[in-house]
């Protein structure tokens, strides 16, 4: 054990940590409300005015109760982060903090403290929407101390508990790493900053392309109750419609025009909605329509082989008529920044250190604007509060008016257009071939899931956690050569984790 | 009388003139065809995930060779002609579906041979299957060593795997040390000191780059390997980490397959990252694909690749007339699997035409292990097999060269012109294939 470690548990840490959670209710308590979020708040500001510095911290809450803020808690808290991980990096072997945090903290008392609290709030009848979340990650972040700050009072958990726990939970995981992987890009000082924010503007912007996938998807969930199978090969034909629309548009004006003219891309996005979208309402009309009429007996099920049945006949049509050899159209615009020598050719945007390919950065703005244009579809149009009613309750949109099976044909018709808009901006990007939407569709799937099925911003967010993740999964993961294989394996654990503490999806709402 | 006679002669001449080209047409077709057709199955990826682009190459190869086998007689053994089927089974790329196609071409479609095959996964999955049910094959692209290798150990080993014997597989493509001792020897001769080897999970990625890292480990390059999965899209948080060291490296090689390669390579270099005057960009076969490639991978200029099958400079009149029916029917250039498995048919035909049998195995195998025939590929022999069992037993001779092909070319080539067409880009490595008298083209210069 190292004197920096020694005298930080001396002076600091976890022991005083519990300290604190003991003491300051106790002795602060009688000069601070007492009510229980003014205890819950003395409990949370011994834990970390103890971890961050130990004796001192405790008595500048004990003699100043009325600094006990959010603002000071972040505070503190963002300074027991820094002191110890500077601590903990001067350790030579990182097997020692690993065992201490397996033993105080970690995985053993998430379990723990996951079956017993939201026993507890059930039992106290309180509030118990976010105990289980709260639990888990108390438990996993600072161990048998969450018993302390959540058994006895069964304070309302809010939103706040869930992203503090959270960051220190996410904390103590790079803390680890960066302990067994001092060599890792992403926590070798001094450009660990920079990679982290080059890998993570790599994961938003990848995040927000898949959002607008997956909104779609979604959409069609959250009115008609059904997955569609068909959505990757949706978005693969839009990418196809705008690629011909392309070629033959600026052929055709070329001819007319007498000189060389090719359309942009962005051009593209529209045409393949506006044609993907009436393929969707038509087979919505066709297909889709029997089945909320009661002519169905098998709904599930139908709905399944239905949609997976179109996405398979759209996927060997495009093979049949556009071949199986990859295309790709212009990018949207070109940006040469020259540095030659070291980058001979590139396309892109520069913000200080981070680098974002052209086209993906317009791709990214497309999606984003979509995505709000359709949130303020929804919110703000007479159709699209309608199509939420529909969503919510059928039988009571029918009541005030709304025709349930029209809102089913333009959500299907909707849902397949977002899905075509997302493949012509993605074609300028990837290389276009027949089968493209098979790998995007299935990341669709766990966005939707993760973000909530039916919500829109749970999309968008989902997107962006799917794509952070797998950028941050691949780029810092130990072994290089397995970092871009378990790319996708990465979002799929943080998709399971978020399902077993929030089984709605992070903005999704209970089945009525 | 005379008219009546001057009027006969005219209808006689006329009637003549009007089945003269019947009677051309059935010179043409003078072949009198049996009723039995030979079959032969080709296995393809035809669907996803396998390589489809490569499937529907090699589809359109078996079609081509078989119309034009027919159109000659078709399979001509004493005496009587047979006509020639090839019947494509989809092997999706996976090793379980391409057992299964496999299985149903030789069991319910009763195939007399089998050639094709583009995955190594398959190729090796299926390889059983054709020996335990005594097909001769000959594989026209799967690259895994193993695939001729196995032919040796199994049959000098004990105890042997195959009743009869005989080992039923030849392989006309390279073995993945063949193709991967040319890249290396390229890039060492060039003075490399540290590559990058980005490589699919696959059963042709991982050996090849084995086999890459341990020659250029031997010459003393450092070699980093990043694995990734046929299928990925976005490669840039990947990418970033080689952004992000320290020094760029003097090289990257890319062992993945497809329009994966594709995504590959656009991205890498549209982050700047290869090809730059620091470090060559070395891709897949693929790329010899112009129009695809330019199509997909349009910053990827000076990129190198390695090219399997003979150079266009050296095309003879068959590969010449293959090329053109290619590009006639897609529009590019004719890929090596392509014309291989155009050459596979034909050997296999021959082969038969030799042994006087289109069921007889033995003889069959006995024929093409002595083939001598001069195809689009060049000319196709077998050192080894059970006519030569006497291979090295040391590791002067590779086990892979059993019922292989010895003759594969393998060259590097490299673009230097923004939409150049393959036809014209540099031969770089062997240097007896060079083609602008230089061993690379720097970035931003012209050979």
């Amino acid at each position: 054990m190292t004197d920096a470690f020694t005298t930080w548990l001396l002076l600091a840490g976890p022991l005083w940590a519990v300290f604190g959670l003991w003491a300051l209710p106790r002795f602060a308590g009688s000069r601070k409300v007492k009510d229980e979020t003014g205890l819950a708040r003395l409990q949370v500001a011994g834990v970390v005015g103890g971890f961050a510095l130990g004796p001192v911290g405790l008595g500048i809450f004990y003699l100043q109760p009325r600094w006990i803020t959010r603002a000071s808690l972040t505070v503190g808290l963002l300074l027991a982060v820094f002191i110890s991980s500077q601590v903990l990096v001067r350790i030579e072997d990182p097997n020692l903090p690993s065992a201490l945090w397996l033993i105080l903290a970690g995985p053993l008392w998430s379990v723990i403290a996951a079956y017993f609290i939201p026993r507890r709030y059930r039992e106290a009848e309180a509030d118990d929407q976010n105990a289980l979340t709260a639990a888990a990650l108390g438990g996993f972040a600072i161990g048998p101390l969450i018993f302390g700050l959540l058994w006895q009072h069964t304070p309302k958990i809010s939103r706040d508990w869930i992203i503090v726990l959270g960051s220190l939970g996410a904390w103590q995981i790079y803390t680890l790493f960066a302990l067994h992987n001092a060599d890792n890009l992403c926590v070798a000082a001094p450009y660990h900053i920079t990679y982290l924010a080059q890998q993570t503007a790599n994961g938003v912007v990848i995040g927000c392309i898949y959002s607008l996938m997956a909104v779609g998807l979604t959409l069609i969930y959250s009115v008609q109750g059904i997955v569609s199978f068909a959505h990757g090969q949706l978005y693969m034909v839009g990418g196809y419609f705008s690629f011909y629309f392309l070629l033959h548009g600026s052929n055709l004006l070329s001819e007319l025009t007498g000189t060389e003219i090719s359309i942009n891309p962005l051009w593209g996005i529209p045409v393949a909605g506006i044609i993907v979208f009436l393929m969707g309402a038509l087979f919505e009309r066709a297909f889709l329509k029997p089945m909320h009429e009661g002519l169905i007996e098998r709904v599930s099920e139908y709905a399944i082989l239905i949609t997976f049945g179109f996405g398979f006949v759209i996927e060997y049509t495009t093979l049949a008529i556009a071949g199986p050899f990859p295309q790709r159209t212009d990018r949207f615009i070109e940006i040469r920044r020259f540095t030659f020598p070291r980058t001979q050719i590139t396309d892109q945007f520069t913000f200080g250190p981070i680098n974002i390919i052209g086209d993906r950065a317009f791709a990214m703005v497309i999606g984003i604007l979509l995505i709000f244009a359709l949130l303020y579809f929804l919110q703000r149009s007479w159709t699209g509060r309608a199509l939420r009613a529909t969503s919510q309750d059928r039988q009571a949109a029918a009541v005030t008016g709304i025709n349930p099976t029209n809102m089913n044909t333009l959500s299907f018709g909707l849902g397949s257009m977002l899905a075509a808009m997302s493949g012509a901006a993605l074609i300028p990007i990837f290389a276009w071939v027949p089968w493209v939407g098979a790998e995007m569709v299935g990341r669709s799937y766990v966005i939707v899931v993760l973000g909530g099925l039916g919500s829109v911003p749970g999309a968008l967010v989902g997107g962006i956690i799917v794509g952070i993740v797998e950028a941050l999964g691949a780029g810092c993961h130990p072994d290089p050569s397995r970092g871009a294989a378990y790319k996708e394996a990465f979002a799929l654990v943080i998709f399971a984790l978020v399902l077993l503490l929030k089984p709605t999806g992070l903005f999704g709402r209970e089945q009525t | 009388m005379k008219h009546s006679k001057a009027l006969f002669v005219s209808i006689a001449l006329v009637a003549l003139l009007a089945l003269a080209p019947m009677g051309l047409v059935s010179a043409d077709g003078h072949c009198e065809f049996d009723d039995y057709t030979i079959k032969l199955g080709g296995l393809a990826p035809m669907s996803a995930p396998g390589a489809v682009a490569g499937g529907v190459a090699m589809d359109w190869a078996f079609k081509q060779a078989a119309a034009d086998i027919n159109a000659d007689c078709g399979v001509q053994i004493d005496g009587v002609n047979y006509m020639l089927e090839v019947i494509t089974g989809d092997s999706e790329g996976s090793p379980e579906r391409g057992q299964a196609v496999a299985e149903r071409l030789i069991l319910e479609d009763e195939v007399d041979g089998m050639v094709g095959v583009y995955h190594s996964a398959v190729g090796l999955a299926t390889m059983g299957i054709m020996e335990e049910n005594g097909i001769p094959t000959i594989f026209s692209e799967p690259w895994n060593d193993n695939v001729s290798a196995n032919g040796i150990r199994e049959f000098d080993g004990a105890p042997p795997r195959f009743d009869d014997g005989i080992d039923h597989i030849f392989r006309i493509s390279p073995a993945s040390s063949m193709v991967g001792s040319v890249v290396t020897d390229w890039l060492i001769a060039l003075g490399v000191e540290d590559v990058v080897l980005i490589v699919e999970n696959t059963d042709y990625g991982q050996p090849a780059a084995a086999d890459e890292q341990a020659r250029l480990e031997a010459a003393g390059v450092a070699v980093s390997q990043i694995d990734v999965e046929l299928g990925t899209e976005d490669f840039v948080p990947i990418l970033s980490r080689i952004q992000a060291s320290a020094e760029p490296p003097d090289a990257i090689r890319i062992v993945v397959t497809g329009e994966t390669s594709f995504n590959l390579t656009q991205q890498m270099a549209e982050l700047g990252i290869a090809p730059t005057p620091d470090t060559i960009c070395v891709t897949n076969q693929i790329a010899f694909q112009h129009v695809q490639y330019w199509a997909t991978v349009p910053d990827g200029n000076y990129c190198a690749f390695n090219r399997v099958g003979i150079i266009p400079s050296l095309f003879n009149d068959t590969a010449i007339e293959l090329n053109a029916a290619y590009e006639m029917e897609f529009g590019d250039i004719v890929p090596s699997f392509g014309m291989a498995s155009y050459d596979a048919v034909f050997m296999m035909v021959d082969a038969m035409e030799r042994a006087g049998s289109y069921s007889d195995a033995a003889a069959i195998v006995e024929a093409i292990e002595a083939s001598d025939i001069l195809l689009s590929q060049g000319r196709y022999y077998f050192t080894y097999g059970a006519h030569n069992e006497s291979m090295p037993a040391d590791d002067s001779m590779p086990d892979f060269m059993w019922h292989q092909w010895p003759d594969p070319i393998v060259t590097v080539m490299q673009y230097f012109e923004q939409g150049q067409s393959s036809l014209d880009a540099a031969v770089v490595y062997p240097e007896v294939y060079q083609t602008h008298g230089t061993a690379y083209v720097v970035p931003g210069t012209s050979p």
